[in-house]
């Protein structure tokens, strides 16, 4: 049953990386291959993780680690790329 | 073992940003693909850590995912200031 549960949970996250990583092909601005990329990236990331923690249970510390720092910092260089890319005016010197 | 093809898979995924950063000309574009480099790695490090149960290799991917990305957000600061600077 865990096994059965962890591998569907990898399937997901497989499915949700190749898709987001597919938009990078397409002819689009950066915002928007951005914005699928780290929500598609993050969640496969992280779904993957969770299916890898069902089946080797001992490695949880370094697991559970990877999940926090995945959410915190994929989520944060999302937001400085968005700002480091466009050209807004209030940029600082 | 079949965590090994989810090894498989997810080298196969880490070829599409790879291919895009060697294939475009924009800065950000490639800064965009090698974050997704960076993730994908990093995943790959964890789960090969956790097939051959080697957690010092574990803790390696775990400090790559944070202070690779640390280091990605200074670069992105660098390369604002390179871009307008010149303006």
């Amino acid at each position: 049953m865990i096994h059965v549960l962890s591998y569907v949970s990898i399937g997901i996250g497989l499915v949700f990386m190749f898709w987001g990583t597919f938009h990078l092909l397409d002819r689009r601005s950066v915002l928007y291959k951005l914005h699928s990329l780290s929500i598609a990236d993050t969640l496969g990331a992280i779904l993957i993780i969770v299916g890898v923690l069902l089946q080797v249970p001992s490695a949880w510390p370094w697991l559970i680690l990877a999940i926090i720092s995945l959410a915190l910092w994929n989520t944060m260089l999302g937001y400085v790329l968005a700002y480091c890319s466009s050209r807004g005016e209030s940029y600082d010197r | 073992m079949n965590l090994t093809l989810v090894v498989f898979a997810l080298l196969g995924a880490m070829l599409i940003p790879l291919y895009e950063a060697w294939r475009n000309e924009d800065i950000w574009q490639t800064m965009l693909a090698l974050t997704s480099v960076a993730t994908k790695t990093a995943l790959i490090i964890l789960v090969v850590a956790t097939v051959r149960n080697d957690l010092m290799v574990a803790v390696a991917g775990v400090i790559i995912l944070s202070v690779g990305n640390a280091g990605l957000m200074l670069l992105a600061h660098i390369l604002k200031r390179m871009n307008y600077s010149n303006q």
